[in-house]
């Protein structure tokens, strides 16, 4: 106990000021400084939400935006069905265009997706094996519009996946 | 020596600093700066550290100057100011992750540096042992034993329950008592510095 209380006299006798750091100068100049460097830090941070606002604007308003994508993509994969053996064609070739305008894989890959997409994969390439086969053998086109306007539904089916999965992976 | 709390400032100088004087402002600067700083290595034994906070106080000071309302000495009001910025800076994760840092590197808190200029043979000791504390003991034992803060004050102040304010002192003082038993209990700053543990 007597330990003790010698340890807390020792303590409480300890000098209760030590000679100043730096006089009144030195102290004005620092906080000068330190003021001036958290101002320039404002400024950065400001400077730095500019650039982030506007490199976002740009991302929403560039023309390759998703929306924009998915309007080109809308009005691929429109009417397919209902329209004439060229348009059908020429509707299949605008998907099949933007198709390969896509990254052959995707950033974010879902099982499932993939598998509707390989899928469709498949059953357009049966089609056209089926479509090669025809035409060889000398089939009279209009007896192919059904096989046609069936590979465009594919096509088109494609491109809504494709669009979708583009969108997922845009949207990380 | 004037303690810290006890420091007043006349009104009439204090006004004139609000005011904007710099002579004020330079006089209430150099009537408080030493205690100021004495307190602050008390609780911070990194000298770099020490000069930032007090920087910090000082600063702190006299940006708020205007909402000191003179019901206690300045020298009060500012020794809260100085200890609420030390112990935001030991409760801060930098400070942790530093720290923890520092033991897994060269484990002294760097013991010339805290060493104040010719102090007497028994105060250099105490300085020493106050040293080997880990920086949250030697402030808890800082407050309570010598700026008279209740166990509840330094809980609050901390953000911690009363029984880790008790623990640490109880600790402290052991290991405090250890550090003044005479013979083969005595530690010595070389000890401290190869085990690189503290408290």
């Amino acid at each position: 106990m007597d330990q003790h209380h010698n340890i807390m006299r020792h303590l409480r006798a300890l000098p209760q000021e030590t000679p100043q750091p730096y006089d009144w100068a030195e102290f004005r100049r620092r906080a000068l400084r330190r003021r001036a460097k958290t101002a320039y830090a404002a400024i950065a941070a400001a400077l730095f939400l500019l650039v982030v606002g506007i490199a976002a604007w740009i991302r929403v308003t560039r023309s390759d935006s998703p929306e924009s994508i998915g309007s080109q993509s809308t009005r691929m994969a429109g009417p397919a069905a209902s329209g004439s053996p060229a348009s059908v064609d020429s509707r299949a070739d605008a998907a099949e265009r933007w198709l390969v305008s896509l990254p052959s894989e995707p950033v974010v890959v879902r099982v499932g997706t993939r598998a509707a997409v390989a899928g469709l994969e498949d059953r357009i390439a049966q089609i056209d094996d089926f479509l090669s086969a025809a035409r060889v053998e000398g089939t009279q086109p209009a007896k192919l519009v059904a096989v046609e306007e069936q590979r465009a539904r594919l096509v088109n089916s494609l491109v809504q996946v494709r669009y979708a999965e583009t969108l997922v992976s845009q949207s990380r | 020596m004037a303690k810290l709390v006890e420091i007043d400032v006349p009104e009439e100088r204090l006004r004139s600093a609000c005011a904007g004087d710099e002579a004020a402002q330079a006089a209430i600067y150099a009537a408080t700066a030493p205690a100021v700083f004495a307190l602050i290595r008390r609780l911070i034994a990194n000298r770099a550290m020490a000069e930032d906070l007090f920087q910090d106080t000082m600063m702190a000071l006299f940006q708020r100057l205007p909402e000191f309302r003179g019901e206690a000495p300045l020298g009060a009001w500012l020794r809260q100011i100085a200890i609420s910025k030390c112990l935001m800076f030991l409760r801060s994760p930098w400070h942790r992750a530093r720290l923890h840092l520092e033991n897994d590197g060269e484990g002294a808190h760097g013991l010339s540096a805290l060493v104040t200029p010719a102090p007497p043979l028994e105060g250099l000791d105490v300085e020493r042992a106050l040293e080997s504390l880990s920086p949250t003991a030697r402030a808890v034992v800082w407050l309570y034993e010598v700026e008279g803060y209740s166990h509840e004050e330094i809980a609050r102040s901390f953000g911690r329950s009363v029984s880790f304010s008790k623990s640490q002192l109880a600790r402290a003082h052991a290991r405090l008592r250890e550090w003044f038993e005479p013979g083969e209990g005595r530690q010595t700053c070389t000890s401290i510095q190869s085990n690189g543990k503290a408290l």
